[in-house]
């Protein structure tokens, strides 16, 4: 079973060497390329549940080339796989085979380098999962971030592409530096990059100046990942004009890695060196709620679809945040599983929005308003996948959503509920005024300021015209991820199993003696208590009011200027076209500035606190 | 943000960041002491373990050969990446390099740079080939080999024949080998797999003598393709960018 481990990274890195190589014999049989693509992927999803499974026990430690440490000293890498980080490599898998089955139909001509793209960008974002090395996983961020770059500007006859992969590849490298930094930092202290081992060699002395730096600079690359405000000004330009199976995956999982980056280097490296719960609590705890809050906002404002999709990804990455900064094994139990859902459902919804812009050449709200409504099967998915969005039971997103309110309301946070509660009445409420207008010509088509026009308008087909027909292999994808959010949803004892693998991630000092020792550790301590996850009434009610909330603020935006009392030309979110056009400008600069000083106020809170 | 709102809020933060980050220099040891412990073990034991003299390279290629993967395939997607951006578009046309500042005389390409250029390729390629099939013996290794390598290539379009660069270097072939040099690397590793032995274990003999050419096993071998890999994505990368700038023209042709 462990020779299996290194497999689910090799075989797409072969995959995508192999169909480059073979390009000359089988560059005009495109076919064959793709279905090579997609059973690739396909194997590698199979593996990696496998591998989930099988780290039911316990961790599983597997040494590169052999060589298990001696004294504690590392001397190569290691994949390091628990359940919450083969979970999500499986869910990352899952969902690059989605995207390419999608893609059978959806481009008219594509040369192997997409699937080459598409392949490594699953290596590498499969490697990151499972790492257990710091310099690994600062490889496989590169790997996976170049793949990205490429394929956001996969449709480079526009400007507009290569513009949105422009600002991706700066301010992502500008992170990864920062990054890199960081990590040359703590290796000077300690003189090792395994995380077990720095976290060993840190751990019982005062953290200083350098440790906390070193944390800090380590944060700015998985921050700028994550998109978490100021960091994330790169998302929505890169989703606005990346081919739509490229954005199911930086929706998807891409930005949930960066999360998931942070949760490792945090509780596998620095938790118990630094100290100071409290103070690094408090500061994720801000920017997480920073983050959902202007997500939710600036989502509900747009009218491009890809755009509103990636603003409700921002408000997302917020709450998974929050999440993790409860340092609760609730906490992070209910982010893991907000992520599966989410991860699930935005997919669905991109492909979706895939079909629309595949049928009907476009993706500006306001010109599709009722156009939809020859695409009965794609509107219902939409429509579903929206109200799931919202919180609806018994999708897993519901679930995710409670625990971490549940969490917050233990440690005498309730304010988090109402966060998470809020954010997702908007957003949910932005997404189902889409499938509410578009599929359904509910109310009227909402009125739409210039400027927004011009932005949404500058997405044309990435398919030459538009069909008369949805083929099967771009329908049965988005239904079959819904599908699975369901399923997850009503997995039993999922809250249980998800919490003990959460419980392992936190511990601190098993992980070191399991990477470390070789010791097996079949129950670890938990950092705090594990709470209840049984699924409550309250959990239910909270998704179910959410969702109905949501339903009836997007009716109040649909027929706005119907309602009797409010008519006197106040429009809901009016307000924001000013700041969106004043920070979102699209100009890397900015961007790059507003990182630094974000980068000054998190490294000033700490410092101020740890000192 | 205008351009001097900018500068002040860069200028402010930056001034911040600055500050934050001597704090944690100053806690670095101080030049000259070491605090180990890894470059002390692989020192001790490396060229035992590996038969590499070359110990750089023993730990690029073996003890952290995975790291070098990653690194490699980066290389090998960067490379594809440009090409992907670069790729003929429906609405460009090929035009042949015409000069289009036609009121200025551009002197041919000299005889004496002609002769020097094209002296140097024979050199460069021994030397290319020695760096990349010596990395267990020497600070080398294949992705400086691959880079002098791939100036040999340069040093044909530096003597003005540009038509043959591009007829030495296709972009399907140098597509191809680029991809068998990346993928032959991942695939010594799943040699060690169906051997038994962890994912890019040295499966190879190590040879009796450390520092002797066929000593090292695998080290060699995975150096030698990384070698072929980075020779062959520099001369893609190179090759799509001139051919960007000499011969694609937007047009509306067909």
């Amino acid at each position: 079973m462990d020779s299996l481990l290194p497999l689910a990274v090799a075989i797409p890195l072969l995959g995508a060497a192999g169909i480059s190589a073979l390009n000359p014999l089988f560059g005009n049989r495109r076919r064959v390329l793709d279905a090579v693509a997609i059973l690739t992927a396909a194997g590698v999803t199979g593996l990696l549940v496998a591998i989930m499974l099988s780290t039911a026990g316990g961790q599983r430690v597997y040494w590169f080339a052999g060589f298990t440490p001696s004294h504690g000293v590392a001397l190569g890498i290691d994949f390091a796989v628990d359940q919450l980080n083969s979970g999500l490599a499986a869910l990352t898998a899952t969902l690059v085979t989605a995207a390419l089955v999608f893609s059978w139909r959806y481009f008219e001509r594509v040369s192997t380098y997409y699937h080459a793209l598409m392949l490594v960008f699953l290596a590498g974002m499969v490697g990151f999962c499972l790492t257990g090395d710091i310099f690994n996983l600062f490889v496989f961020f590169e790997l996976m971030g170049v793949a990205a770059y490429a394929l956001t500007a996969y449709r480079p006859e526009e400007r507009g592409p290569i513009q949105g992969a422009l600002n991706f590849a700066i301010t992502n490298s500008v992170g990864a530096y920062l990054s890199l930094s960081g990590i040359g930092l703590i290796y000077g202290r300690t003189g090792a990059l395994n995380m077990a081992q720095i976290g060993q060699a840190i751990t019982g002395h005062r953290p200083d100046g350098l440790v906390v730096v070193a944390f800090v600079l380590i944060l700015m690359g998985l921050l700028t990942k994550a998109s978490i405000v100021p960091f994330h000004f790169w998302l929505a330009d890169a989703h606005a004009v990346a081919p739509t199976p490229v954005c199911v995956l930086f929706s998807g999982v891409m930005v949930e890695l960066g999360l998931y980056g942070i949760a490792r280097v945090y509780w596998s490296m620095f938790g118990a060196g630094l100290g100071h719960h409290g103070a690094i609590a408090a500061v994720l705890l801000a920017l997480g709620t920073v983050t959902a809050i202007v997500g939710a906002l600036f989502c509900f404002r747009q009218r491009h679809l890809k755009r509103l999709l990636a603003f409700s990804t921002i408000n997302h990455a917020g709450l998974f945040l929050i999440g993790i900064a409860l340092l609760t094994p609730l906490g992070l139990t209910g982010a893991a599983v907000y992520v599966i859902g989410h991860g699930l459902i935005k997919a669905a919804l991109f492909l979706c929005v895939g079909i629309v812009l595949h049928r009907l050449g476009s993706v500006n709200e306001t010109t599709l308003h009722g156009r939809g409504r020859r695409l009965p099967v794609t509107g219902a998915v939409f429509g579903l996948a929206a109200l799931a969005l919202a919180d609806l039971p018994p999708f897993a997103l519901y679930l995710g959503a409670g625990w971490i309110g549940q969490s917050g309301d233990a440690r005498e946070l309730p304010w988090i509920t109402a966060v998470i509660m809020t954010t997702s009445v908007l957003v949910g409420a932005a997404v189902l005024r889409v499938a509410g207008g578009v599929f359904y010509g509910i109310g009227d088509p909402p009125s739409e300021d210039p400027q927004m026009a011009e932005e949404a308008s500058e997405e044309t087909s990435e398919t030459d015209e538009a069909k008369s027909r949805t083929p099967l292999s771009m329908i049965v994808p988005p239904i079959a991820l819904v599908a699975l959010a369901l399923t997850v949803g009503l997995l039993p004892h999922l809250g249980e199993l998800v919490q003990d693998g959460a419980v392992r991630f936190q511990d601190q000092a098993a992980y070191n003696a399991t990477v470390l020792a070789g010791a097996h550790i079949a129950h670890p301590t938990p950092l705090l208590g594990p709470e209840d996850t049984s699924v409550t009434t309250t959990d239910v009610v909270t998704g179910v009011g959410t969702a109905v909330a949501s339903l009836v603020l997007a009716l109040m935006a649909l027929y706005w200027r119907r309602l009797p009392v409010l008519r006197r030309g106040f429009e809901p979110g009016t307000g924001l076209v000013g700041p969106i056009r004043r920070f979102q400008s699209g100009v890397v600069n900015d961007y790059v500035t507003w990182m630094v000083v974000g980068l000054a106020c998190i490294g000033g809170a700490l410092a101020f606190a740890i000192h | 943000m205008t351009p001097s709102q900018r500068r002040w809020v860069f200028l402010v933060a930056g001034g911040g960041f600055l500050a934050f980050y001597l704090w944690g220099l100053i806690g670095l040891p101080g030049f000259g002491h070491y605090p180990g412990p890894y470059g002390d073990i692989i020192n001790a034991i490396a060229v035992t373990q590996t038969h590499a003299t070359g110990v750089v390279s023993a730990v690029n290629f073996e003890y952290r050969a995975f790291d070098t993967l990653g690194e490699e395939f980066i290389l090998f997607i960067a490379a594809t990446g440009v090409a992907t951006v670069l790729r003929h578009l429906r609405q460009e046309r090929d035009t042949s390099a015409v000069d289009e500042a036609r009121n200025r005389d551009v002197p041919a390409t000299s005889d004496a740079v002609a002769v020097v250029t094209l002296a140097f390729i024979g050199p460069t390629v021994v030397v290319g080939w020695y760096l990349a099939s010596h990395a267990q013996t020497s600070p080398s290794g294949g992705f400086q080999g691959g880079i002098v390598l791939a100036t040999a290539f340069v040093l044909v379009y530096l003597a003005g024949q540009f038509i043959v660069f591009k007829r030495l270097s296709p972009v399907a072939l140098a597509d191809a080998i680029e991809a068998i040099g990346a993928g032959s690397f991942a695939a010594v590793g799943i040699a060690a797999l169906a051997l038994g032995a962890a994912y890019l274990t040295n499966i190879l003999p190590l040879g009796s003598t450390p520092g002797a050419v066929n000593s090292a096993g695998t080290i060699a071998l995975i150096s030698f393709f990384v070698g072929i890999e980075v020779a062959a994505a520099f001369i893609l990368i190179i090759g799509e960018l001139l051919e960007q700038t000499l011969i694609v023209r937007e047009g509306t042709g067909r």
